[in-house]
């Protein structure tokens, strides 16, 4: 090659770009190399002018990329045709520069390769724009694609194939690409017959990528480039599942908004219904308990002079008279009994505790029982032999078993067995519903009848809740249990089973010290009293008062009256009045009794007060128990009780 | 999963890579010299893939009914090659090597007389180039031509029990400027395809020789 002619395709290659050209002589097994060949491996120039050993082709060859390189040549060298290969090159000064290789083979006549010649081209900046723009796609999760108007292909990128869940490749038949979309599924890329390419490619497509087979969101953006009558389109994919999944959570949470607003309003509908139930048993109870007040004040005087009545007439002379006023009385007396229901249900009935033998309550019973209960059911009344006392009110306690006793009877309509039993238990751990750890009696009231579903159980205890028929029962039963076990700060548990029957459980507290306080309940009898005993009548009710006076005078004793707090004051402040008992209401206007009581104390420490009252409400009691120092006189009381009270008070020594 | 023992490391699949494109030269050249025309062939990346994977690849990317020309092959390693066009480029291809005055009856007769040749000399030269770059011999069957879908032509059935793996390459074919996509399918079993690996160290091991 002439120097002249060299140096012109030098300069011709310089300026294409070329970073160097060589020609391999397979034949000769040599090597010769421009001078900017030279050059880039940092050789002297005059390299360039002879033949060099084949080895110096890979002497500035970056050693990670030699291996492959020299693979490449072996097959030029063993008759490929081509050779297109980047690598690396370790410049003499040190920098590293991409060469892109691009030779090819010279073949003799046998088809044998002779020469491979070829150039070098610097593909530095491309290798690092490529660099970037792969690192961008795999960190952003962006794969590109560039697809021309009328092809059946699109070149993509690797990441572009990895969001389709495709096998990676460059070119991509633009049917493949359109597989994974979801049907009815605008197309990702034009295909022959599809709708013309709108300005934009901004779209999002439902897509099931090929391999996994998972749902995705795909989101479109590029451009339209306009060449001539055709274009091409540049663009980038990228998954939005998450945002989606978020969006239609968001739609979700919107749509259901007004649901759950529902929800939350019937639910606070549902607890202002509970406190307006709760307040309604509250107005109810005070209004029971008012006209219990009042209708025990009027039993009082109506009871009080039937029974003066038949204590003063002879009644053996006309029988007839007798009888009416036996009726009436009883009448009068039934009356008292549902008084004393209705403050029981409005948990305002005055409890006297005491501490009793539940065997012996519940064998006294049993007369009453046989009788409640028809014959087609078995009763069965089993306790433990060293029972454990407790303190409760004995009659509530027979209240209670009495009403458990009946509505098991009336869940077994066609008989079975019904049996009462108390037992000595020692709960170790809290019972769900509040029971704590400790000695109780526990009274069980078991029947075999129908039984309850769990929501009739759960409502058992609401008052006026029944599952009796209209007419059958007040649906208090229950209430009034569970209001007297409170009241005794017991507990009580219920299961029931449906068609197998139910059992209430009465968890009553031992009674630690068992000191056997019940006597023998005395029987009420007049005992006189006499002129020297002054009583003062505090009543603001002028009749019950007047009747209260009449018996007390009666009985022979002193008795001043006064209608309220401040007269009964006045009187015990006056020297002529020597009073020894105080017997007064306890709910009067202006001052209550126990106002007056402690006021009157102060003024004569050893005055003795008797409470009279129709209910107690707060007044007197602490705990809903009567105060162990108070005495209490239930209206209606009659001759007899006022009597025999006021008598034991007299004579009870201080 | 692929186990190790098949699996090519970068510097085998190079060399393979270029071993099969010596292969696919000289089927060009022949080629070129059977129809006095310029044909180009090269082979732009090749994978290990299991058959049901294969069958995916080629459906993936063909939705057309494909033709195949296969050979089985026993040597140093033995196994089947298929080399697979889609059907439509089947045509092309058959047109582009015989020429263009053919009519379609013609066409039609003598599709399968052209690809059982193609075929032959491009699935020859690549395997005659393995065998000769590895220094080893394989023996040929006469070729046979294929019809169907890309599970039938790698005998997928629903048992799934085949456990051979397939040695995939991708061709770009360029004849009288037409644009010819194909495929070559080496299915072989594991320890053929030990083999190979084998052998393709002892080849990198000369050529490379203290680089490697």
């Amino acid at each position: 090659m002439a120097e002249a002619g060299a140096e012109q395709v030098r300069s011709i290659l310089a300026a294409a770009g070329a970073s160097g050209s060589w020609d391999w002589n397979i034949a000769a097994d040599a090597l010769r190399i421009d001078s900017r060949f030279a050059e880039l491996y940092g050789l002297e120039p005059e390299a360039a002018t002879r033949d060099l050993p084949t080895a110096t082709f890979f002497a500035a060859i970056h050693p990670a990329d030699r291996p492959r390189i020299r693979i490449a040549v072996a097959g030029m060298l063993a008759g490929a045709e081509r050779f297109s290969k980047e690598f690396r090159v370790l410049a003499p000064d040190g920098s590293t520069l991409w060469m892109h290789g691009r030779g090819q083979a010279h073949l003799d006549e046998n088809d044998a390769p002779v020469r491979f010649t070829g150039l070098l081209i610097d593909v530095t900046e491309r290798k690092r724009t490529e660099e970037r723009l792969r690192i961008a796609q795999s960190a952003g999760g962006v794969g590109t694609f560039e697809y021309s108007d009328g092809f059946a292909t699109a070149t993509v990128s690797s990441e572009f194939c990895q969001l389709l869940g495709l096998h990676p490749a460059a070119v991509l038949p633009v049917r493949t690409i359109n597989s994974v979309l979801c049907d009815g599924e605008p197309l990702l890329l034009p295909q022959p017959g599809s709708d013309a390419i709108g300005d934009t490619l901004e779209a999002v497509f439902r897509i099931v990528r090929n391999d996994d087979g998972s749902h995705r969101w795909i989101a479109r953006r590029g451009e339209v480039v306009r060449e001539g009558s055709g274009y091409r389109l540049i663009g980038v994919i990228y998954d939005v599942t998450a945002a989606k999944e978020q969006e239609a959570k968001l739609r979700e949470l919107a749509d259901t908004l007004e649901m759950r607003v529902q929800q939350e309003v019937a639910e606070r509908r549902e607890a202002e219904e509970a406190l307006r139930q709760a307040q309604k048993m509250e107005a109810v109870g005070q209004l029971t308990g008012g006209i219990a007040h009042d209708f025990n004040n009027l039993l009082t005087v109506i009871i009080g002079n039937i029974d003066t009545v038949v204590r003063r007439m002879d009644m053996d002379h006309d029988p007839r008279m007798r009888r009416s006023l036996e009726n009436a009385l009883k009448g009068a007396e039934r009356a008292a009994s549902l008084t004393q229901r209705l403050l029981a249900f409005s948990r305002r009935q005055p409890l006297e505790p005491k501490t009793i033998d539940i065997a012996r309550v519940l064998t006294g019973m049993s007369d009453l029982l046989t009788r409640s209960i028809t014959e087609t059911i078995a009763i069965r009344i089993d306790t433990d032999a060293e029972l454990w006392k407790v303190e409760v009110d004995p009659h509530q306690l027979e209240n209670a078993v009495l009403n458990l006793a009946v509505n098991a009877r009336d869940a077994m309509p066609s008989g079975g067995g019904l049996t009462i039993e108390a037992r000595n238990v020692e709960v170790r751990d809290a019972l769900p519903g509040g029971c704590l750890p400790g000695a109780y009696v526990v009274v069980s009231v078991i029947d075999s009848g129908t039984g309850m579903s769990p929501e009739t159980v759960a409502k058992v205890f609401d008052p006026f809740f029944t599952t009796k028929e209209v007419g059958k029962g007040t649906g208090l039963g229950l209430s009034m249990v569970y209001g007297f076990v409170k009241q005794s700060g017991g507990h009580i548990t219920i299961d029931s089973t449906e068609g197998h029957g139910t059992a209430v459980r009465l968890y009553l507290a031992r009674k630690q010290q068992d000191v056997l306080l019940e006597a023998e309940e005395r029987r009420p009898s007049a005992r006189m009293g006499n002129a020297d005993e002054t009583i003062l009548v505090v009543e603001d009710d002028d009749d019950v008062r007047a009747y209260t006076v009449g018996i007390l005078r009666e009985l022979g004793y002193q008795v001043v009256e006064a209608q309220d707090g401040d007269g009964a004051l006045r009187l015990l402040g006056g020297h002529d009045v020597g009073a020894t008992l105080l017997l007064t209401d306890v709910v009067m206007p202006r001052m209550s009794g126990p106002e007056l009581a402690s006021r009157a104390r102060a003024l004569h420490p050893e005055l003795r007060v008797l409470f009279t009252s129709g209910y107690t409400r707060d007044a007197i009691m602490r705990d809903d128990r009567l105060d162990p120092d108070v005495d209490l006189l239930s209206k209606p009381f009659t001759y007899a009780t006022l009597a025999a009270k006021v008598r034991e008070l007299l004579d009870r020594g201080h | 999963m692929i186990r190790d023992s098949v699996t090519l490391g970068e510097l085998e699949r190079d060399a393979l890579t270029e071993i099969v494109n010596i292969g696919v030269g000289r089927a060009a050249s022949s080629l070129r010299k059977m129809i006095g025309d310029q044909v180009t062939l090269s082979v732009p990346a090749i994978d290990i893939v299991s058959q049901r994977r294969a069958a995916r690849l080629i459906s993936e990317r063909e939705a057309a009914e494909l033709v195949a020309v296969r050979q089985d092959f026993d040597g140093a390693f033995a196994g089947r090659a298929l080399l697979i066009f889609p059907e439509s480029n089947s045509l092309e291809l058959v047109r582009a090597v015989t020429g263009e005055s053919l009519s379609a009856e013609d066409l039609a007769e003598m599709e399968r007389e052209a690809l059982t040749e193609t075929g032959n000399v491009i699935l020859n030269s690549c395997l005659a180039t393995i065998a000769n770059m590895l220094k080893r011999s394989l023996a040929m069957t006469i070729p046979e031509v294929l019809h169907g879908n890309s599970a039938a032509l790698f005998e997928i059935d629903d048992a799934g029990d085949e456990d051979g793996l397939v040695l995939f390459l991708y061709i770009d074919f360029a004849v009288r400027k037409r644009d010819i996509r194909g495929y070559i399918a080496m299915i072989m079993d594991i320890p053929s395809l030990e083999k190979l690996k084998e052998l393709l160290d002892e080849f990198i091991a000369r050529v490379v020789g203290d680089d490697g």
